[in-house]
């Protein structure tokens, strides 16, 4: 049937508009456009900010210090909370000088748990030479010392800690301090001829006269154990024996070595007129269990106690920011419809008409959601960090264990700026997450189990789950919350269902990051090949 | 760029159902081409291969020679609509627009016109989910007019529009084709087009059935046909089967004459002195002619709600 | 609605028999209506094989190593089985809202209320319908946690001479935990239905039930105070409810297992009141 046609007169038509190009910018602004123009969508950005702020009051309001919170702490240097207590033998050393001492062995004392099972040693248990300005607790101080299970270490001022030699704790070991003017540097050694260099600090908060000698500390050993569906963390006391042979002190000192209970009762500051705290005899055990005894040069110290930064049990920025996981709710629906309400519609046929390019809109999709998600997230996380901080205070979260925080701070500026990155990042997941399912109410699901849930179920999990699931879902990202710093010099107890992530910030955002990444990648792919 | 159309031995199926069998046609500018066929015979198929959204089996369908999904500027080459109730319900109509124009640096200013013309004006500022079906398939062709592109592909632009709408689109589409666009319309309705259409691509089941003029269609289908219109019908009927024609009767003083001209009918007529008040040469409508063409080829699978994408 | 009362009082004894007709009519629409959809069928075997999967990882991980003695674990073996359910009841709300929302989103629903303008009967079939297919599932998935706790728990070391019976259903305690998280599944899609009706949008009305079912645990485990964490966890649909599962130590918990699944029903029982209110005042 097919006949000729006769040809138009017309060749064509040329539209006499101007016309610009169709780059990526002007595929944001149309995305944006879209965004903005569904006033529920807009709700659902208000309702994050509202629900965020709302949990995180709820949180601060039910945080209550029975009793005003620990008191007194002993300060460091800088003014941070210290843990500063030990069997200390020492001599005075003034001006410039050398000490150096063979530590024979550290044996950590492990702890004794019910069953009669062996509980775990303290690994940071620690035993060698200690240069300290005084014997008051919080005085600033370098220190070489032979660990249980962390090797040689040169650490001072709490915070610092520098890794020497893996030497086990049971063979002899040489240490060495060095005094040059504002100078100290610590050495080891393995047979007390040749010396390796562990480090060197400037101290120039040391006095004239320092206190140069021996020490043993061992912190807590924790157990962690489950009971009762969930688990619990044990710590008790361990006390550890160091055994030192050839002490000696090259410099100006005076006297026979005295013996001090560092940080111990009586010795707080103000106990005695010249700043340092009371001797007690060699020999004499005290309370806790502290002993020394010396005979023919070798010295015998049993201690506990630490040389170390403390933790704070509750991070104030973190608990001011809790309630992003709340707040991520809605966040999630709109990051899901924002590509499902088009899949319902078919509008996604007249966008994939307008730009044929389909992962360029999923790109920009991504990037308008992600920019807008991250901009309410700081508000939300701004607004809940100042609301809630003047409630914890009240509760008893009070310097100088519970720092007085405010938005200017790095560590919080990098706690709430990576929560509004984190529920971007969400969104984002969400979104691709709705490319890939297409249904929405499925999809809000899938976001809501793998980031909701997991802060359920973490407490009723041992220990090892726990830790995994905190590390390894998506849920991983609120590491970023966490402003304490973590020490790897003082073991705590870390449980995922205080809000500790035994990774560190940056690692959690990376996971989340991978889950995002690997989301978007799947659903290009998808979008390509499937139908419109 | 060369405005053509032009669909290339395209096949399709989804699963075992063949949506589009080894179709072929070219759509030129300056006529409006008529895309028809009975629901589910391939057209939305055709459209959506046509635009980028599904990808054909095997051959192409290509737009001034290229193939959609190339195209970095598509507003302002092609214009199209297809799903008129695509539209998110909690948008007003003025911002759908407005992203689709964004998305090609055009402006606000664009915008408003279109809805001007469309006469879209007054609702465009409202959310889109109180549209009636004709006011969404005005915003469906003014989004596609955006670009001022010179091809534009239309799936049934008329479904939905009041009598007044239908009137007005006919004309617009034919002021679009003088304009020397190439427009490619949809329609399961022949009838749809018979004011419209230039030219015709009828489908049945997937396969081309006729790719022909508007005139040489009903030409074909009129056939040498008189009709007439007289009180003495009986009479009528006799002196004219005398004559050799074939008569029917198709009302109470209507006969259809086949074998006669038309002339040729009022001698007879005359001659024994009866009266008529009407004898015309029959000119049969673009759906009799249509009817006969797709007898056989209709597909009746169209109860299920999505058979005119699936099929 | 159509029904005047002069006509529903002409002839009273055949009222009641016909509102049964009506009324089982409307259940098998809404059925046919459920049935005819693949999602239903998928979403009931998500909310079995999510149930029964979480619940064996949860099991998995728990062994009497981690504590001092066997006997001293206090393990909630029961209870812990049925850890699944907290995620198998996200599948379970996806049923309830799709089940309303989404014949919204599709204009269904117009359909629905033109064939049926009684509006509280179409709650109710909707309701009835919903709740019956999720016991189904509900079921298969506690039955199919508690086999699957019996044989990894004493692999764990939780056996007869640690102290810990094998998981059974004769035993009245996991009965009652198994029974009722059957109910507390069935309860939620309830609350979900309810909660569709109020919202209408797909969207907003998962997003309120799941924040219903976790908001508040995760805000329960965010306060330090004992005081407010009862109160929290007596509040918290989720928490309250799945109360019900506990086998041991029951004096510890902070509402007891059927005040718990009383809690929720409340909760159920309001948001298909709002729902059945919301549906009769406002056009479809």
């Amino acid at each position: 049937m097919s006949a000729p046609v006769p040809a138009p007169p017309v060749s064509g038509y040329r539209s006499p508009h101007a016309r610009g190009g169709a780059g990526f910018g002007r595929l944001l602004h149309a995305e944006w456009t879209k965004l903005r123009t569904v006033r529920r969508w807009g709700y659902a950005l208000i309702g994050a900010v509202v629900l965020t702020v709302l949990v995180a009051l709820l949180a601060a309001g039910g945080s209550e210090i029975k009793g005003g919170g620990p008191s007194g702490p002993t300060l460091g240097p800088n003014g941070r909370p210290v843990s500063d207590g030990f069997r200390f033998v020492h001599q005075p050393l003034t001006g410039d000088g050398t000490v150096t001492v063979r530590v024979d062995s550290l044996v950590a004392q492990k702890n004794q748990r019910p069953n009669g099972r062996e509980g775990s040693a303290a690994p940071w248990a620690k035993a060698g030479l200690i240069m300290k300005a005084s014997t008051l607790p919080g005085s600033t101080y370098a220190a070489a010392l032979l660990t249980h299970s962390h090797g040689v270490r040169f650490q001072y001022d709490f915070t610092h800690d520098v890794a020497g030699s893996d030497a086990p704790p049971d063979r002899p070991r040489w240490l060495r301090l060095t005094r040059a003017g504002d100078v100290v540097t610590a050495y080891e050694s393995a047979d007390g001829v040749r010396w390796d260099k562990i480090g060197a600090t400037e101290a120039p908060d040391l006095p004239e006269t320092v206190h140069v000698g021996m020490f043993v500390a061992s912190p807590m050993a924790y157990n962690f154990e489950r009971a009762f569906g969930s688990t619990g963390v044990d710590g008790t006391f361990t006390l550890s024996t160091g055994t030192f042979r050839d002490f000696s002190v090259d410099g100006r000192t005076e006297g026979p070595p005295r013996v001090t209970d560092v940080g111990a009762q009586g010795s707080g500051p103000g106990a005695s007129g010249d700043g340092d705290a009371p001797t007690s005899p060699a020999g004499v055990t005290d309370a806790q269990g502290n002993s020394s005894s010396e005979s023919g040069g070798v010295h015998t110290i049993v201690s506990t106690g630490d040389i170390a930064p403390m933790e704070a049990d509750v991070d104030l920025t973190q608990q001011g920011l809790s309630g992003a996981v709340i707040g991520l709710i809605p966040l999630a629906a709109l990051g899901v419809l924002f590509i499902t309400a088009e899949f319902r519609r078919g509008m996604i046929a007249t966008t994939f008409t307008a730009s044929p390019r389909r992962g360029r809109v999923l790109a920009a999709k991504a990037v308008v959601l992600g920019g807008t998600t991250f901009v309410a997230g700081a508000v939300a996380a701004a607004v809940a960090f100042v609301v809630s901080q003047p409630l914890l205070r009240g509760k008893g979260h009070r310097p100088p264990v519970y720092p007085e925080l405010t938005l200017a701070d790095g560590s919080v500026l990098r706690a709430v700026s990576g929560t509004a990155l984190v529920l971007a990042l969400v969104a984002v997941l969400a979104l691709a997450v709705g490319a890939l399912v297409r249904n929405t109410a499925a999809s809000v699901t899938v976001i809501v189990v793998l980031l909701v849930l997991p802060q359920i179920l973490v407490a009723g999990l041992p220990l090892g789950a726990a830790r995994l699931v905190v590390q390894a879902t998506p849920a991983a990202g609120f590491a970023v919350q966490r402003t304490i710093e973590d020490f790897p010099q003082v073991e705590s107890a870390c449980l995922p269902e205080d809000g500790c992530y035994p990774q560190g910030a940056g690692a959690g955002l990376a996971v989340l990051c991978v889950y995002v990444a690997v989301a978007l990648g799947l659903a290009v792919w998808q979008l390509r090949r499937r139908r419109a | 760029m060369d405005a053509t159309i032009e669909v290339t031995d395209l096949r399709k199926r989804f699963g075992p159902a063949v949506a589009v069998d080894d179709l072929s046609f070219t759509a030129r500018p300056g006529q409006v081409t008529g895309f028809v066929g009975p629901n589910g015979a391939g057209k939305s198929t055709t459209m959506r291969i046509l635009l980028g959204l599904d990808a054909a089996d095997h051959g192409q369908a290509l737009v001034g020679g290229r193939a959609y999904r190339s195209l970095r500027t598509p507003l302002y080459e092609v214009g199209a609509l297809l799903d008129a109730a695509a539209v998110h319900p909690g948008r007003s109509g003025r911002d759908h627009l407005r992203w689709l124009a964004y998305s090609h640096g055009l402006s606000t200013r664009r915008v408003d016109e279109l809805l001007e013309l469309v006469g879209l004006s007054s609702a465009g500022r409202r959310r889109a989910g109180g549209y009636s079906l004709g006011m969404r398939q005005r915003l469906g062709i003014a989004a596609a007019l955006l670009g001022d592109p010179p091809v534009l592909v239309f799936d049934e632009p008329v479904n939905g529009l009041d009598p007044e709408g239908v009137r007005w689109i006919r004309g617009f589409l034919r002021s679009l084709a003088a304009e020397g666009r190439t427009v490619l319309i949809s329609s399961h309705l022949m009838s749809e087009l018979e004011d419209s259409a230039d030219h015709l691509i009828v489908i049945g089941r997937g396969r081309l059935i006729a790719d022909t003029s508007v005139a040489e269609l009903l030409a074909a289908a009129s056939g040498e046909r008189v009709a007439v219109r007289t009180a003495e019908r009986t009479q009528a009927m006799a002196a004219l089967t005398d004559e050799g024609a074939t008569v029917a009767a198709t009302g109470r003083d209507t006969l259809i004459v086949t074998g006669l001209p038309a002339q040729q009918v009022v001698r007879v007529l005359g001659t024994h002195e009866i009266a008529f008040s009407e004898v015309a040469a029959h000119r049969a409508s673009l759906e009799e002619a249509y009817m006969e063409l797709t007898r056989g080829a209709a597909e009746f699978e169209t109860a299920n709600k999505d058979g005119e994408v699936s099929r | 609605m159509s029904a005047g009362p002069a006509q529903a009082g002409a002839r009273p004894g055949s009222v009641t028999a016909e509102a049964g007709r009506a009324r089982r009519h409307a259940c098998r629409a809404e059925f046919a209506k459920s049935a005819s959809l693949h999602s239903t069928w998928w979403l009931l075997l998500a909310v079995a094989g999510l149930t029964v999967v979480l619940g064996a990882a949860a099991v998995g991980t728990v062994d009497t190593d981690q504590c001092r003695t066997p006997s001293s674990c206090h393990e909630d073996t029961v209870k812990l089985s049925l850890t699944g359910v907290w995620v198998g009841q996200t599948a379970v709300a996806v049923f309830g809202v799709l089940a309303v929302a989404g014949e919204y989103g599709t204009g269904t629903m117009r359909v629905t209320l033109a064939a049926m303008p009684d509006r509280t009967r179409v709650v109710a079939a909707k309701a009835s319908v919903v709740a019956a297919l999720t016991a189904v599932s509900a079921l298969l998935a506690v039955a199919g946690s508690v086999a699957v706790g019996r044989v990894l728990l004493s692999d764990a070391g939780f056996t007869r001479a640690n102290g810990y019976e094998p998981l059974s259903l004769a035993d009245g305690a996991t009965a009652r935990a198994a029974f009722g998280s059957v109910v507390y599944l069935m309860l939620v899609a309830l609350l979900s239905v309810g909660l569709a009706f109020v919202v209408r949008d797909t969207a907003g009305a998962i997003g309120g039930v799941l924040g219903l079912l976790y908001a508040f645990p995760v805000a329960a485990s965010l306060v330090s105070d004992d005081a407010w964490k009862e109160w929290l966890t007596r509040l918290a649909p989720a928490s309250a409810g799945l109360a019900v599962q506990s086998t041991r130590d029951l004096d510890k918990l902070a509402i007891a297992p059927w005040p718990g699944l009383g809690v929720l029903s409340l909760y159920a029982a309001g948001a298909l009141v709002l729902g059945g209110f919301v549906l009769c005042r406002r056009d479809a």
